[in-house]
């Protein structure tokens, strides 16, 4: 069974080339030129994934999203944004938008942000997000799958509380290859850091895609924690 | 030339005083001669007759008392009355002779001492006349014989012969004449007197006039101005010969700050100027230097004035020709033009005006020459320096008359400057702009972009995992990449052009092309606004002289004008009327662009100040107010207009109206 992805674009010839090149990676495409006409797709086909442009006349992508949440909070909705159009990214993190990609589009980004969304929509079906702790020589690190939302939240929180109990040299927030993390997700990490800011314990956020690292260096929030990706070992192992 | 003609030439020539004194001569001679011929005629004949009369009588008398004598032939008798009678008291000065004959012819008696000689017994009396005259000889002398009958009853019994003396007659005569000669020749010489006094008297102030005039006329105005009355004017005593702002009155019959009323030539007599009580010769002399004096007067205010020109002329910071109308060439030039034209004087002088602007120099020259009255502006001229380098000016010429020919007094100013500095001005804005829409032009360029990585993303994925594309697939992501190459590059087009700096001269231009241009900039941006436009392009648009970039510029303020003025009354997301409405269309020998917009429209107040540089509705920082005084000197730049049409509540019409270039050389 192939999965249906909903493409909304206004350009037709950006429709067209989604569609071959989605069609090449087994989906099968459904298109609407704007907002409208994607949220009444989206009601008669109900995909499970939508690829939309946010710039679009008649309806925009942002109106889409919110419709489209109000339809199924579940939908993996991912958006296409001008480069470096973060304002924009992150309003749309804020209405659910589970992940955004760059104009103009690459394959690699692409391909993650379909796999990302693959793996969040099989682990949504079990369950929600998961927080997991574990406690290393030098830290203390909290493993994150699937969509940081206002629901996985109050796990994260308590998870991070704990972390901090530990008293270790630092608490290493690991994001896995498919997380996600949506506008309340955003927020409460955001206020998770500040709150430990100053406590003297060192916050590393591991494992983020580029696109969620540009939206936290936007935001502001790599004040409080520091990016780390390579030599997680050091803290871990020793 | 027949002698009367010789005559006048010669009359003509000769002084007033002699023809004065020529023709009172020959009248008095010719009254004279009249009165003297008359007089003689009436006198000479009267006196001779009187004088024959008198003979006759004595003859008479003699007939009437010797009748009896010789009757008794008595001729002692006789003798002593012809004696009696002849020498009776004056009349011996007259009577030469008395004798009487019988009727026989024999001498009777006479009063002759000598015999009395044959030919006095000429005069016969013919049969039936009483008596007879005829002019005789007697020795040297010449008498007048009378002779008349001596009757008795009916028959005749001799005559009686009285000589009267023809000297004494002719010395009375002659004692007339002198006396007559003697007041003919003092009326003659009094009325010389008369008249050369008379003709002294006239001719003396006449020539006085003619020498001052004489002098004059050569230029010399410092000549004394003794005439008739004695006394010269003092020229310090005249207070507008030293102040030439104040005119006199009397001459000029205005005064200084005063608008000349319709009653002004009545005005006060001037403290200069006198006139004698006197004839018409004091009068005239009066009037001769009132005259003088003026002239005098206005030759110093000419000179200054002349003076002042000629140095505003010489040291006037801009170029000023003086140009023929009739042939077109420069007569005179100030050094100004030698100086920014850089051609020696002797050069400029003769030129045809023409090679000084050979684009634009025309019509000013028709237009003086088609008798154009008043001064004309011509604005952004393009003229040329010796060797060519061009250079912008504004031109004013006016007409003038210079050495008796129609001329046109042409002053230029160079602008080059101001032109380029205005060029930078507008360069600036139009980056300005182009920031503005900078973020507009990501977007549009994204948007081929984006089709073209997907695409080519499709295909190299295909190309790794050496997969089959199908044949049309493949042919459909190929072409749409060209052509999404394509657009990109176009915008990019669009783009240069717009940032492009104009050149100074301007180009022919279809007013739809700067909208489309403009349009495919902003179009996709205003449209994610939910803002549309409706098009009513009129195709075959008259072009129009501008530069095209600019008139993008003009258009891309207009357009962002309106949608600002759409979103103050409605936003993107609720909706409402957001239209702005582009309409091009030639009207006469106009070209129109309208841009209409659905926004609030622009209060009766800001309308008017709208195009005031720095004048903005905006809150502060959002704008700098520039657009539109910009927008509004380039429209003037093009000879064009732009007004307003605006309702509060209903939205606004900018129209923008060109005057319309000839056609078939349109560039873009």
């Amino acid at each position: 069974m192939s999965d249906k992805v909903l493409v909304i674009d206004d350009e037709r010839p950006t429709l067209k080339m989604f569609t071959l090149l989605l069609s090449a990676y087994g989906y099968e495409v459904l298109t609407a030129e704007n907002g409208l006409e994607g949220v009444e797709t989206f009601r008669r086909e109900s995909p499970d994934l939508v690829l939309t442009d946010i710039k679009m006349p008649i309806m925009d992508g942002i109106e889409a999203l919110k419709a489209i949440k109000k339809l199924n909070p579940a939908t993996e909705v991912i958006v296409i944004t001008g480069h470096g159009d973060m304002d924009l990214a992150i309003q749309a993190l804020n209405l659910d938008a589970t992940d955004f990609i760059n104009k103009p589009l690459k394959r690699e980004a692409l391909e993650k942000a379909l796999t990302r969304a693959k793996e969040r929509m099989t682990i949504a079906r079990n369950s929600e997000g998961q927080v997991v702790l574990e406690e290393k020589n030098r830290a203390a690190v909290i493993g994150v799958r699937g969509n940081v939302s206002a629901m996985t939240m109050p796990r994260l929180t308590e998870a991070f509380e704990k972390a901090m109990a530990m008293d270790k040299e630092a608490v290493l927030i690991e994001f896995e290859k498919n997380a996600s993390i949506n506008g309340a997700g955003i927020t409460g990490l955001t206020e998770l850091l500040r709150g430990n800011a100053g406590s003297g314990t060192r916050v590393y956020l591991a494992g983020l895609s580029s696109n969620f690292r540009s939206v936290f260096e936007a935001l502001g929030i790599t004040r409080y924690a520091e990016l780390f990706d390579q030599g997680r070992e050091t803290l871990t192992d020793a | 030339m027949t002698l009367g003609e010789r005559i006048t030439a010669r009359f003509t020539r000769i002084g007033l005083r002699e023809k004065l004194l020529f023709s009172m001569l020959a009248a008095v001679l010719f009254i004279s001669v009249a009165i003297a011929l008359i007089s003689r005629w009436i006198l000479v004949s009267s006196l001779t007759n009187e004088l024959e009369m008198r003979g006759f009588a004595i003859a008479h008398s003699v007939a009437e008392r010797g009748g009896s004598y010789l009757l008794d032939n008595d001729i002692p008798r006789l003798l002593v009355l012809i004696f009696d009678e002849a020498r009776l008291r004056q009349r011996k000065d007259l009577v030469a002779y008395i004798f009487i004959e019988d009727q026989a012819g024999n001498i009777l008696a006479h009063t002759l001492t000598h015999r009395l000689p044959d030919n006095l017994r000429a005069n016969t009396l013919p049969p039936g006349k009483p008596d007879s005259i005829k002019l005789m000889e007697l020795g040297d002398q010449e008498v007048y014989d009378l002779a008349a009958a001596i009757n008795e009853g009916l028959y005749r019994i001799g005559t009686v012969h009285v000589g009267l003396n023809k000297r004494h007659i002719d010395a009375l005569v002659g004692k007339l004449r002198v006396a007559f000669l003697g007041f003919i020749s003092a009326v003659v010489i009094i009325t010389i007197i008369l008249s050369s006094w008379l003709s002294k008297y006239i001719t003396k102030p006449v020539s006085d006039l003619t020498r001052l005039s004489d002098e004059i006329s050569r230029g010399n105005f410092d000549i004394p101005l003794k005439l008739g009355s004695g006394e010269d004017w003092d020229s310090a005593e005249c207070p507008a010969f030293s102040n030439t702002d104040l005119p006199c009155w009397h001459f000029d019959q205005s005064r200084s700050g005063q608008t000349p009323a319709e009653t002004h030539r009545k005005c006060a007599d001037c403290a200069f100027y006198r006139k004698h009580t006197g004839d018409e010769v004091v009068q005239l002399g009066d009037s001769f230097r009132n005259m003088v004096w003026s002239i005098k007067l206005y030759r110093r205010r000419l000179r200054e004035s002349e003076e002042k020109y000629r140095s505003l002329f010489d040291s006037g910071p801009d170029p000023i020709f003086v140009v023929d109308c009739a042939s077109g060439t420069i007569r005179d030039a100030n050094p100004r033009t030698t100086e920014l034209y850089g051609y020696p004087r002797e050069q400029l002088m003769d030129m045809p005006f023409l090679a000084l602007g050979p684009e634009h120099n025309a019509a000013c020259l028709d237009f003086f020459t088609e008798g154009g009255g008043g001064c004309v502006y011509y604005p952004k001229r393009l003229h040329y320096k010796n060797g060519g380098e061009p250079f912008f000016v504004n031109m004013h010429a006016c007409p003038i008359s210079y050495r008796g020919r129609q001329a046109i007094i042409i002053a230029v100013t160079d602008i080059t400057e101001l032109i380029e500095k205005d060029a930078q001005l507008i360069q600036a804005a139009k980056m300005k702009s182009l920031g503005e829409m900078s973020a507009g032009v990501a977007h549009e360029i994204n948007q081929p972009l984006n089709a073209i990585k997907v695409g080519s993303e499709f295909l190299s994925m295909m190309w790794e995992e050496d997969l089959e594309i199908p044949k049309e697939h493949f042919g459909e992501v190929v072409n749409e990449i060209s052509s999404q190459v394509d657009r990109a590059a176009e915008i990019i087009d669009t783009l240069r052009s717009f940032g492009r700096k104009s050149d100074l001269i301007e180009e022919s231009v279809d007013l739809n092309q700067p909208v489309r241009a403009v349009l495919s900039m902003v179009r996709r941006q205003f449209e994610l606004e939910n803002i549309r436009f409706e098009l009513e392009l009129v195709a075959g648009l008259s072009p129009v002289r501008a530069h095209s970039n600019r008139l993008q510029q003009v258009l891309f303020n207009l357009v962002t004008n309106a949608r600002d003025a759409i979103n103050d009354v409605s936003n993107a997301d609720t909706g409402g009327d957001r239209r702005i409405i582009i309409r091009t269309g030639n009207r006469e020998d106009k070209v129109f662009i309208e841009v209409e917009d659905t926004g609030g429209g622009i209060d009766e107040m800001d309308q008017q100040k709208i195009f005031e540089p720095f004048f903005t509705t905006k809150e502060a920082g959002q704008g700098m107010g520039l657009g539109l005084a910009i927008t509004y000197g380039i429209i003037k730049d093009y000879g064009g207009e732009i007004r307003i049409d605006s309702t509060k509540g209903r939205g606004t019409v900018f129209r923008m109206e060109f005057p319309a270039a000839a056609r078939g050389e349109t560039k873009a």
